[in-house]
C-alpha cells in the first residue's frame, strides 16, 4: 500500500499545480477570446474595416482553453457517461470496472497522443497561419501551425497524467486503501 | 466489419465508459481490426478540425453570459418580474417559476443553470408558502427544460454544427416550441393549484408596480433581443452575438445593476471554461464519429431497417420518438444529439421531413428527457438544491413530463408549429 501510495504522490503534485496553472490559462484565454471577437465586431460595423486576425486567434486561443482546462474537468469527474451499471454493481465489481474503462480511456489517450504529436511535425504542422504573428528579433514572423496543433496534443498528454492518476487511485480502493485517498475535487476547491 | 462499431460504441457507453473516448475507441478499434490503419489519423484529424471552428465558439461565449448574468444577481429580477406579472393568479409562485424559466432561457439556454439558480430562490420561497417541496423541485426542473428550446440555445448550436444546419434557423425554430412548453406547464399548474388549493403568492401588481418591477428587468430583459434582433438583422454571426452577450452582460452587472465584482470574474470564467471544454471536445468526437458513420453506410443500413417497419413518415416520427425519449432518460440531450444526429437525421430529411423540423423535435425530446427518470440530470440538480430525494421528484414531476410529451407530439405532427416563424423571417423553404 505504502508503494502504491507514494507512486499515486507526484503524479497528485504534478497535477495540483499544472492544472491549477491551466485553468488560469483557461480563464486568459476565454476572456481574451471576448475581447477578440468584439474588436472584431467593433472594428467592422462601426469603423468598417476588418481586421484579418481576430477570428483565428479566437480560435487559437479556444483550443487551448480547451487543452489547458478539460483535464481539471476529466479529474473532477465532468467527462459525460452513463453510470448506472457502476452504481448498480457491488463496490468491487465496480471498482474493477472503473480500473478497466481507465485503462480503455488511457489507450485511446496515447494513440491519440502519439498521432497529434505525428501531425505537428508534419507538412500541415509546417504551415504558417494565414494573420498570427509573433514577434522576433528580426521583425514579426507567421506563426506556425504546430503552435496550434500542439493545444490538443498538450490536452492528450495532460489527460494522460490524469487518467494515471485515477488508474492509480482505483488500484489503491481495490487494495482496500480507499479510505487512504483525500478527496480530489475538495484538495482543488481548497488551493484555488 | 465496420458497421459494428455502432453496437460496439453502445456496449462502451452501457458499461460507463465517457462518451467522448466511447466515440473514439469504438471506431478506431474497428478500423484497426478491419485493417484500415491508416483511417486512424483520420480520425485524430476530424477531433481536430471538429475543434477548430469559429461558429463552435458561440458554445463557451453563451455558457459564460449565462453565468454572468446569474452571478450579477440577473435571476433575481426576473423572478421580481414574473412575480409582479403572475404572482395573484392562485398557485402564483409556481406560474412564477415557470414564467421566470422561460425569461432565464433568452439568456442563458441552460437547463441545469436555470435549475440551480431559480430553484435555489424559488424552492424555499415556495416551501414557505405552503407547497409541498416535492411540488416546488418538480416544477422547477419541469419548467428548466425551457432553457435549452428557447433561444440562445447550446444544444442547437451544437446540432446545427454537427449537421451543418443554420444557427439562426434553429434560434428562430425554438421560439414557439419553448412557449407552447411554458404555457402547457401553467395550464397543468392551473389544475393542480385548484385540486389542492394553492395560495396566490401576493396580491395584484398595480400597474405602477409592474412598472417599476420591468423597468428593473429591463436590462436582462433586452439580452435575447439583442442576440436575436444583431442575428436576424445581418449584423452579427450567432458567435458574435453570443461574444456581444458576454460584454453586456458584464456592462449591465458591473456598470448599469452593479451586482458583478471585478473578483467573481475569474471563478464565472473557469466555470463557464470548464464546461466548454468538455462539450467541444464531444463536438470533436462527434466530427470524427461522424465520418465513420458514414464510411460504414450506417445511416443506409439503419434507413432500410426503418423503412421496413413503416413507409410512412408519421408512424416512423412517431417510433423515433419514443426512441429518442427512452435515449433522453438515459443520456443528457448534448451527448445524445451528437450521437443520433449524424445517424438518424439523414433519415428523416430523405424522406421529406424539413431538416430544421427534426431539429427542433430532437432538441425538444432530448431536452425533455434532461427531467425524465431514472437518469435526467436536472432531477438531480433539484434534489440537491431542495433537498428533496429524486425518487419522490421523479414521481411529482410526472404530471408536468405528460404536458411536455403531449408538447412533442404537437411538435412533432404539426410541423408549423417550429417551421412559421423561421418561414416568415426567410430562414427556411
Amino acid at each position: 500500500m505504502a508503494i502504491l501510495l507514494g507512486l499515486l504522490a507526484p503524479f497528485q503534485i504534478f497535477n495540483d499545480i499544472v492544472l491549477r496553472i491551466g485553468r488560469a490559462l483557461a480563464i486568459f484565454c476565454i476572456g481574451l477570446m471576448v475581447c477578440a471577437i468584439l474588436l472584431q465586431v467593433f472594428f467592422r460595423y462601426v469603423l468598417g474595416n476588418a481586421l484579418p486576425w481576430p477570428e483565428e486567434l479566437a480560435i487559437f486561443l479556444m483550443l487551448w482553453m480547451t487543452a489547458a482546462i478539460a483535464p481539471s474537468a476529466y479529474r473532477r469527474g465532468g467527462f459525460v457517461a452513463l453510470e448506472i451499471l457502476t452504481a448498480a454493481l457491488p463496490t468491487r465489481a465496480a471498482a474493477v470496472l472503473a480500473l478497466v474503462l481507465l485503462l480503455i480511456s488511457g489507450a485511446v489517450l496515447v494513440i491519440g497522443a502519439q498521432m497529434g504529436l505525428g501531425e505537428m511535425n508534419s507538412l500541415a504542422g509546417k504551415f504558417k497561419s494565414a494573420s498570427l504573428k509573433y514577434p522576433t528579433l528580426d521583425g514579426w514572423e507567421k506563426m506556425p501551425n504546430s503552435w496550434q496543433i500542439a493545444s490538443l496534443v498538450t490536452g492528450l498528454c495532460l489527460l494522460f497524467v490524469v487518467n494515471i492518476e485515477l488508474v492509480l487511485r482505483n488500484i489503491i480502493t481495490l487494495a482496500g486503501g480507499g479510505d487512504r485517498l483525500r478527496s480530489n475535487l475538495d484538495a482543488e476547491l481548497t488551493v484555488e | 466489419m465496420l458497421v459494428w462499431f455502432l453496437p460496439l460504441f453502445l456496449v462502451f457507453l452501457m458499461i460507463g465508459l465517457p462518451v467522448f473516448f466511447g466515440m473514439l475507441a469504438a471506431p478506431g478499434l474497428l478500423l484497426w481490426l478491419n485493417g484500415q490503419e491508416r483511417d486512424l489519423i483520420l480520425l485524430y484529424r476530424n477531433v481536430y478540425n471538429g475543434m477548430a471552428s469559429f461558429p463552435l465558439m458561440a458554445i463557451p461565449f453563451f455558457m459564460l453570459a449565462g453565468e454572468l448574468m446569474n452571478r450579477g444577481g440577473i435571476t433575481m429580477r426576473l423572478v421580481e418580474f414574473s412575480q409582479a406579472m403572475m404572482g395573484h393568479f392562485r398557485g402564483g409562485l409556481a406560474h412564477v417559476n415557470v414564467l421566470s424559466s422561460m425569461l432565464f432561457a433568452g439568456l442563458s439556454g441552460s437547463a441545469v443553470a436555470d435549475t440551480s439558480a431559480l430553484g435555489s430562490m424559488l424552492i424555499p420561497a415556495m416551501e414557505k408558502e405552503g407547497y409541498t417541496r416535492k411540488f416546488a423541485a418538480a416544477i422547477t426542473a419541469a419548467s428548466s427544460v425551457i432553457g435549452p428550446v428557447i433561444p440562445p440555445s447550446g444544444i442547437m448550436i451544437i446540432y446545427a454544427y454537427v449537421m451543418g444546419e443554420s444557427v439562426a434557423a434553429l434560434f428562430l425554430a425554438g421560439i414557439v416550441p419553448g412557449i407552447l412548453v411554458g404555457v402547457g406547464l401553467m395550464v397543468m399548474v392551473k389544475l393542480q393549484a385548484d385540486k389542492h388549493d394553492f395560495p396566490a403568492s401576493r396580491s395584484k401588481a398595480s400597474w405602477g408596480e409592474r412598472g417599476q418591477a420591468s423597468l428593473k428587468a429591463f436590462f436582462p430583459l433586452m439580452t435575447p433581443v439583442i442576440i436575436l434582433g444583431g442575428i436576424l438583422a445581418g449584423v452579427f454571426t450567432p458567435t458574435e452575438a453570443a461574444a456581444v452577450a458576454v460584454g453586456y452582460a458584464i456592462i449591465v452587472g458591473m456598470f448599469i445593476l452593479n451586482t458583478l465584482k471585478v473578483s467573481d470574474l475569474p471563478d464565472v470564467f473557469m466555470r463557464a471554461a470548464m464546461t466548454s471544454a468538455t462539450v467541444l471536445l464531444l463536438v470533436g468526437a462527434a466530427m470524427a464519429f461522424k465520418t465513420v458513420v458514414s464510411l460504414s453506410h450506417t445511416p443506409e443500413i439503419l434507413a432500410e431497417f426503418i423503412l421496413g417497419l413503416s413507409e410512412n413518415p408519421l408512424i416512423l416520427l412517431f417510433l423515433i420518438n419514443l426512441l429518442l425519449f427512452v435515449v433522453g432518460m438515459f443520456l443528457d440531450a448534448g451527448p445524445a444529439i451528437i450521437i443520433l444526429g449524424p445517424i438518424l437525421g439523414p433519415i428523416f430529411v430523405d424522406l421529406g421531413v424539413d431538416p430544421i423540423h427534426f431539429a427542433i423535435i430532437m432538441s425538444v425530446n432530448l431536452t425533455v428527457g434532461l427531467a425524465t427518470p431514472p437518469m435526467g440530470l436536472v432531477l438531480f440538480v433539484a434534489s440537491s438544491v431542495s433537498g428533496e430525494r429524486v425518487e419522490t421528484i421523479s414521481k411529482a414531476i410526472l404530471p408536468f413530463l405528460a404536458v411536455e410529451i403531449f408538447v412533442i407530439f404537437l411538435i412533432t405532427f404539426v410541423p408549423e408549429i417550429s417551421m412559421t416563424v423561421p418561414r416568415l423571417t426567410g430562414f427556411a423553404d
